[in-house]
């Protein structure tokens, strides 16, 4: 039983199409990475999944159960997202963007809260930055602390939004490490980024996304070894390339 | 008249008459409290009802912000005063201001402050980035959880430099009810001077609660910033 | 300060409140125009001496000019909806409130030229004072910024207690406490046809110093926000600081500082109705006049609300369309009066 399964969907900005007849199904504690060209509707892809986009047709199930039958805030608890700008809460502490969702949207009380994100921020390797404020930590430190921020509302389902595009360089590392950590303890994660190490190393399954279409879709070994399109394999060599 | 001099006598003819520039200045300060409140009560909402309203009401808002922004503050004092239906009420005590003065004032200032304010709120309700209100719905709070409790004490912050300006604003136009008689520093300092033989204090009256207003200014001016500094977030530019 | 409002002065108006606020504020400015060239001294001296008809009347008394826009259909048809509301009885309040804006037309024909004699004296109080204001300002900021100790904190010392005091207070000080008035009026100029009256020099003196503190405000921020690499490369292509500021920082600066500018046309329009204290025959003062004559005051505040509110919007949308002009691609920053 599939824990995500999209089913043809279209998305279109005005005129502009973005998604064309997408599908695909993702099982419990599998890592999917979804690669392709900017544009080709990744990011877009990402938000239909826990509605912050809304799709124009077809139906995307969690645990089989339609999302748009669902509540979107409870569908949002259930699916954690990591931005790529990170979107840290600028007023608050490291703990305090963990909290906020803990206790206004979960109900804990404030101390459930704060030992909980405590637990977490430890997990990401920030427990002494539990007060620092955003500003005040690098750009790897904060996404870490967004990663411990989507964890603690013990989501099914965490969406990365191309979490390491806006690090520099020498920051990707401490951010990869804490991906491939939840991977490993089985967390289910749809991941979209330009990381090919990590799509390598810690990806089940990788979907090549192009112009709105999924062009290809299959294990890593076989996507980097013996793509079945030429595109796949012209893509994938000059990310590689490039990253490498 | 004769051209003024800074002569002595004058000077002692103000401290003589200190009480009379003290009890305006307690009616000035007393304006722009009741008139920056009402103004804040107003403002903030109108604010958040530009940026999250829709319909008649974001509509009703806007037009009134025009209307209130776009009038000379003398004209708002002088036709709320002159049109408004507001009971005769006597006076206050100790201060000796006539209330329906004062409701007037306060109602020109507060409303024409408010539509000021509503502005300074609305532009920093709209500079918090898109992505705080995301993330927020993205760990499953409502949009109206994520304003209260994400937008809003942002936006609150960014906009303390506005509500400072207004503050002074506030401060310095409460001397236009003048207009009305009021009697607040810059009425009671006219009739200071305009007392039989006291036209050569003229100079020194106004230089005195020049004076006055200037330190009320800066005083204030200098306790926001240090509110401002230490309210504001950690390593934060906002 | 927030740097993210781009709207005019007074606010976003825009789509039909845009439309109405430019035909009507249109329409405004035409009589207005009209009315000042019907009554203007040196163009009457013009016309006289090129010998055209006498349709130049500048020796007619403001009080005793004719109002173009007969009150008679107005009043007309407030006082038939007026018997309306009397036959229909109480329900009638209803009624009178439709008849009063048409009251208020007929009264504000009436009072039209005496207004329109006060329009003319607001408007060059303000645009005077504020071309005075910026010549002043330019040289305040760049001191400020650029200058040594002594000089720059002699500028923010003048920024300062200008911005800290009543606009009123300083009238007052220039009118009643110093001997200007007395001055202006000794030099003699003041006997030429069409100059100002005494009171409306010392006005255009208060407000040229007041405002010269508010746009070196903005000039210094605008300044202060020209990125330092910029002078930097100035200084590196060869010129001097005195040139780089000249010909690399104020053409970028200035520009900056256009939005906040406009605001400032926009504060002065509207406080140069203080100008009415120290009796100078603006606007305001020919409708208080108007007020204490009529015992109307309701009316007569209203009417000249709504002129300054014409006012006020057309220079604001104007200034806009300017401003989208000579933005340069990209950058801009706007701040309020503080």
């Amino acid at each position: 039983m599939s824990l995500l399964r999209v089913d043809s969907v279209d998305k279109s900005y005005g005129d502009e199409p973005v998604l064309h007849d997408v599908s695909f199904g993702m099982d419990r504690q599998q890592v999917e990475v979804i690669v392709g060209p900017s544009g080709s509707g990744k990011s877009t892809l990402l938000r239909c999944v826990n509605r912050l986009t809304e799709i124009d047709s077809g139906e995307i199930y969690l645990d089989d159960e339609e999302i748009h039958g669902v509540d979107e805030n409870e569908l949002r608890r259930r699916v954690g997202m990591v931005f790529q700008d990170f979107n840290l809460f600028a007023h608050l502490t490291a703990r305090g963007n963990i909290t906020l969702g803990l206790r206004e949207v979960l109900g804990l009380s404030k101390a459930e809260a704060d030992a909980k994100a405590d637990d977490y921020l430890d997990r990401v390797g920030l427990a002494d930055q539990a007060d620092s404020y955003p500003a005040e930590l690098s750009g790897g430190q904060q996404q870490r602390v967004g990663i411990a921020r989507a964890l603690a509302m013990d989501p099914e389902l965490i969406l990365f939004d191309e979490p390491t595009s806006a690090l520099d360089p020498e920051l990707i590392g401490e951010v990869l490490t804490v991906m491939k950590d939840l991977a490993e303890e089985g967390m289910t994660m749809l991941c979209v980024t330009h990381e090919m190490g990590f799509a390598r190393s810690a990806a089940d399954t990788i979907t090549f996304l192009d112009d709105g279409e999924i062009v290809e879709r299959g294990p890593p070994e076989q996507l980097f070894e013996n793509p079945e399109h030429e595109r796949t394999g012209t893509f994938l060599g000059e990310l590689t390339g490039l990253h490498q | 008249m004769e051209p003024a001099v800074l002569q002595a006598s004058d000077w002692g003819f103000i401290f003589a008459n200190w009480q009379t520039i003290a009890l305006g200045v307690v009616v000035t300060v007393l304006l722009t409290a009741t008139s920056l409140t009402l103004g804040f009560a107003l403002g903030f909402p109108s604010g958040a009802i530009e940026v999250y309203g829709e319909g008649w009401l974001a509509e009703a808002v806007s037009t009134a912000g025009v209307l209130l922004r776009g009038t000379p503050i003398v004209v708002l004092i002088v036709l709320f005063y002159f049109a408004l239906p507001i009971p005769q009420l006597g006076s206050l005590p100790v201060v000796g201001v006539k209330v329906d003065a004062f409701v007037a004032a306060t109602l020109a200032l507060g409303l024409r402050s408010a539509a000021y304010q509503a502005q300074v709120f609305r532009g920093s309700i709209q500079s918090i980035g898109e992505g705080q209100l995301e993330a927020a719905r993205s760990v499953g709070m409502t949009k109206l959880q994520a304003i209260q409790h994400v937008v809003f004490p942002q936006a609150v912050r960014r906009s303390l430099p506005g509500f400072q300006n207004e503050f002074t604003i506030v401060l310095k136009d409460t001397s236009v009810a003048f207009a009305i008689g009021l009697a607040e520093l810059l009425t009671r300092a006219e009739r200071l001077y305009l007392q039989p033989g006291r036209d050569t204090a003229v100079i020194e009256v106004i230089i005195a609660i020049s004076a006055i207003y200037f330190v009320l200014t800066f005083t204030t001016n200098r306790t926001l910033d240090y509110i401002y500094s230490r309210y504001a977030i950690p390593g934060g530019n906002s | 300060m927030s740097a993210d409002t781009v709207d005019a002065a007074v606010g976003t108006i825009r789509g039909r409140k845009k439309v109405v606020a430019g035909v009507v504020g249109g329409a405004l400015w035409l009589w207005l125009l009209a009315r000042w060239a019907a009554h203007n001294t040196l163009l009457d001296s013009v016309f006289t001496a090129i010998g055209l008809p006498d349709l130049i009347r500048s020796e007619v008394r403001v009080g005793a000019r004719e109002p173009w826009i007969p009150a008679e259909p107005f009043a007309a048809v407030a006082e038939a909806l007026g018997g309306v509301a009397a036959a229909v009885g109480p329900a009638g309040v209803l009624v009178e409130w439709l008849a009063w804006p048409f009251e208020l037309a007929a009264f504000a024909t009436s009072t039209g030229p005496a207004l329109a004699a006060g329009a003319f004296i607001t408007v060059y109080l303000t645009v005077i004072s504020m071309a005075f204001g910026l010549v002043i300002a330019v040289p305040l900021a760049v001191t400020r910024v650029y200058g040594g100790p002594i000089s720059s904190s002699l500028s923010l010392a003048y920024t300062e207690l200008i911005r800290g005091t009543p606009l009123l207070a300083q009238l007052f000080f220039f009118y009643f406490g110093l001997p200007l008035a007395g001055l202006v009026s000794g030099i003699g100029l003041m006997e030429l046809p069409g100059a100002p009256r005494s009171a409306a020099v010392v006005a255009i003196i208060a407000f040229t110093v007041n405002s010269s503190a508010y746009q070196a405000e903005y000039i210094r921020a605008a300044l202060q926000s020209v990125d330092e690499g910029q002078l930097t490369a100035a200084r590196a292509v060869g010129l001097s600081k005195r040139e780089g500021i000249r010909h690399v920082v104020l053409p970028q600066g200035l520009r900056f500082a256009i939005p906040g500018w406009t605001n400032e046309f926009v504060y002065l329009i509207k406080y140069s109705s203080l100008a009415a204290f120290i009796t100078v025959p603006d606007m305001f003062r020919r409708a208080r006049d108007i007020g204490s004559d009529t015992f109307q005051y309701t009316e007569i505040y209203v009417v000249v609300g709504l002129c300054y509110l014409g006012l006020v919007l057309t220079t604001a949308i104007a200034m806009q369309r300017l401003e989208d002009r000579v933005a340069l691609p990209g950058v801009g920053t706007s701040t309020g009066r503080e």
